[in-house]
């Protein structure tokens, strides 16, 4: 039997009441990503937690800019057997709004607090939306596709000029060149090198 | 009137403290922001952000080849466990097969990080509690260590060694006999460290039915690690989940059964021990043959096919994983690191610190297992 044929016999009974839209597997076929519609999407979470997925290793989001729209993946684990399962849901990049899951795992706060940060997501009925990381933060939220890190540093920071100290006469002499070749002709020359300064 | 009146005299009373790096008992990088009344906490809040330097955004801009030098830095006592997630995941998605030798490799070299950050950590414990003497003889027996990494990597912190296919290279000439002998130095102080700690009356007074992690608090905040075997449940993802060549090795699950911090504490010791066994029977069995596939082609144009992975290991503070997506590009696509501190360093700190002494945070802390850079990414 292949191992994504088991896999899925494995969760057969929870398939039903899960619903998913889409299952994808690892290319191994050992890994089990499903997506749920985002009305479907608690009762699976809840549904899965009780059939022992009771760990929530991590909350993750995507950023799919050409489709515009986020995907949240919720990493599951069952400690009696390491079986693991992850929950997706797409949720519009507009209007990147989804409900909480406080109430199901209280430690979700942070990871979600992290994704506001992060992403811009809101989840409503947890309040906690202060940065965590980043401080005086005026753009949008960084790890978003949109977000270019070098046009934006030189905004904040200011040119500076950089200089090689140790080889300036080189630098100026022929700035079309490498230091390092004209360091190798001069060798060549037999004249003295200035690498030793 | 008189419930204004303590209202007020209750406000006076709280005095605001910062306790950040600048503290000697803090662990690293990170704070928390502290409202105390008398000597006891009433108010914690976690503020992380110290160390942020923006990794999962970095990753994104490298190639899959040059990540791997990126990487290590997300945790420093124990660097090898980013590398090895990472492998593992590229890997999976590629669909390399690593050779057997290649993989009880990585099993001797994440054993031997697993050592290191125990030692660490067990000094740890040692600093917060005043006990200098543990946290010298720690940080001399892990630089003991260190060595075995000089001479097999090359490196003595971060290592890059734990390559995608396998590991960089064979192991040297002549390494054998000399982890050997390291390994025997060790296991003679362990017994030491054994006296000095877990017979101490000071530490027994401070640790010993205190700090409590129980089942159900392990439930709520997803703990996974020491924390949750010291409350008795053997759960270890070398044994649920196995990775490289950890199926074929025989050790022991030390569990506790109180959930207090100096079963956590003891359980360390223990780990340590399993982990001595497991690299004699690496070196005593390592199969012969290739450490490395390399079907990739040129590092500089690797490119990972389509497709997402979550892949997890047992760090020495619980489920270390990386969530990878790729979309079949050059670079990846998205990496999310799931720190096996996150959870009982931000949720746990706000949630459970309020109610422990003030000359307790640091223990606390320390006996969490808590690492600020994985949980700053």
């Amino acid at each position: 039997m292949s191992p994504k044929k088991r896999v899925a016999m494995e969760l057969d009974p929870l398939f039903e009441r899960l619903q998913p839209a889409e299952v994808f597997f690892t290319p191994d076929g050992k890994q089990l990503f499903l997506l749920l519609e985002p009305e479907r999407f608690m009762d699976g979470l809840v549904t899965l937690k009780n059939a022992g997925f009771s760990h929530l290793s991590l909350v993750s989001c995507v950023d799919w800019l050409e489709r515009g729209e986020f995907e949240l993946v919720y990493h599951l684990l069952r400690w009696e057997d390491g079986k693991r399962v992850a929950l997706k849901v797409r949720i519009d990049r507009e209007n990147p709004v989804f409900q909480t899951v406080l109430h199901l795992w209280p430690t979700a706060r942070f990871y979600e607090r992290d994704i506001h940060e992060f992403f811009g997501v809101v989840f409503e009925g947890n309040a906690d939306r202060e940065p965590l990381f980043l401080e005086h933060w005026d753009d949008i939220p960084p790890m978003r596709k949109d977000f270019d890190p070098q046009p934006y540093s030189q905004k904040i920071f200011d040119e500076r000029e950089y200089q090689h100290p140790f080889v300036p006469h080189i630098v100026q002499a022929n700035p079309d060149r490498l230091p390092w070749e004209e360091t190798i002709d001069e060798a060549k020359k037999g004249g003295e090198t200035n690498g030793g300064k | 009137m008189a419930e204004n009146n303590l209202e007020l005299t209750r406000n006076q009373k709280e005095v605001e403290l910062f306790f950040g790096p600048n503290h000697p008992g803090m662990h690293g990088n990170f704070s928390v922001h502290l409202k105390l009344e008398g000597d006891t906490v009433v108010q914690a809040e976690p503020v992380p952000g110290f160390l942020h330097r923006g990794f999962e955004k970095l990753m994104e801009r490298r190639l899959w080849m040059s990540n791997l030098a990126l990487i290590p830095r997300i945790c420093v006592p124990e660097p090898d466990i980013n590398e090895m997630v990472y492998a593992m995941a590229v890997e999976r998605l590629s669909e390399l097969q690593v050779p057997p030798r290649g993989n009880w490799i990585r099993v001797l070299i994440l054993e031997l990080a697993r050592i290191n950050a125990h030692l660490m950590s067990i000094g740890g414990l040692g600093g917060a509690s005043g006990l200098y003497t543990d946290m010298y003889w720690a940080m001399t027996e892990r630089d003991w260590i260190l060595d075995i990494f000089e001479k097999i990597t090359g490196a003595r912190v971060y290592h890059m060694y734990i390559v995608i296919g396998g590991v960089r290279q064979d192991l040297p000439e002549g390494i054998v006999p000399f982890i050997l002998e390291r390994l025997d130095g060790l296991e003679r102080r362990l017994k030491e460290f054994h006296d000095l700690l877990y017979k101490n009356p000071v530490l027994h007074a401070r640790l010993k039915d205190r700090l409590i992690l129980n089942r159900s608090m392990c439930e709520e905040m997803c703990i996974t690690g020491i924390g949750l075997r010291a409350t008795g449940i053997p759960h270890d993802i070398r044994r649920v989940d196995p990775y490289a060549a950890y199926e074929e090795m025989d050790f022991d699950i030390p569990t506790g059964e109180k959930g207090d911090a100096l079963t956590r504490g003891h359980l360390k010791l223990l780990e340590v021990e399993q982990s001595i066994r497991i690299i004699r029977q690496v070196l005593a069995k390592i199969p012969s043959g290739p450490v490395r596939q390399k079907p990739l082609g040129n590092a500089l144009r690797w490119r990972v096919p389509a497709g997402e992975t979550f892949e997890h290991v047992e760090s020495s503070r619980g489920e270390y994983g990386y969530y990878v997506v790729s979309d079949g590009s050059e670079k990846p696509y998205r990496i999310h690191v799931r720190g096996a501190s996150y959870p009982q360093g931000l949720y746990g700190v706000q949630r459970y610190m309020p109610g422990t002494r003030i000359e307790d945070v640091a223990l606390w802390l320390g006996t969490m297992d808590f690492c600020p850079p994985e949980i700053d990414r």
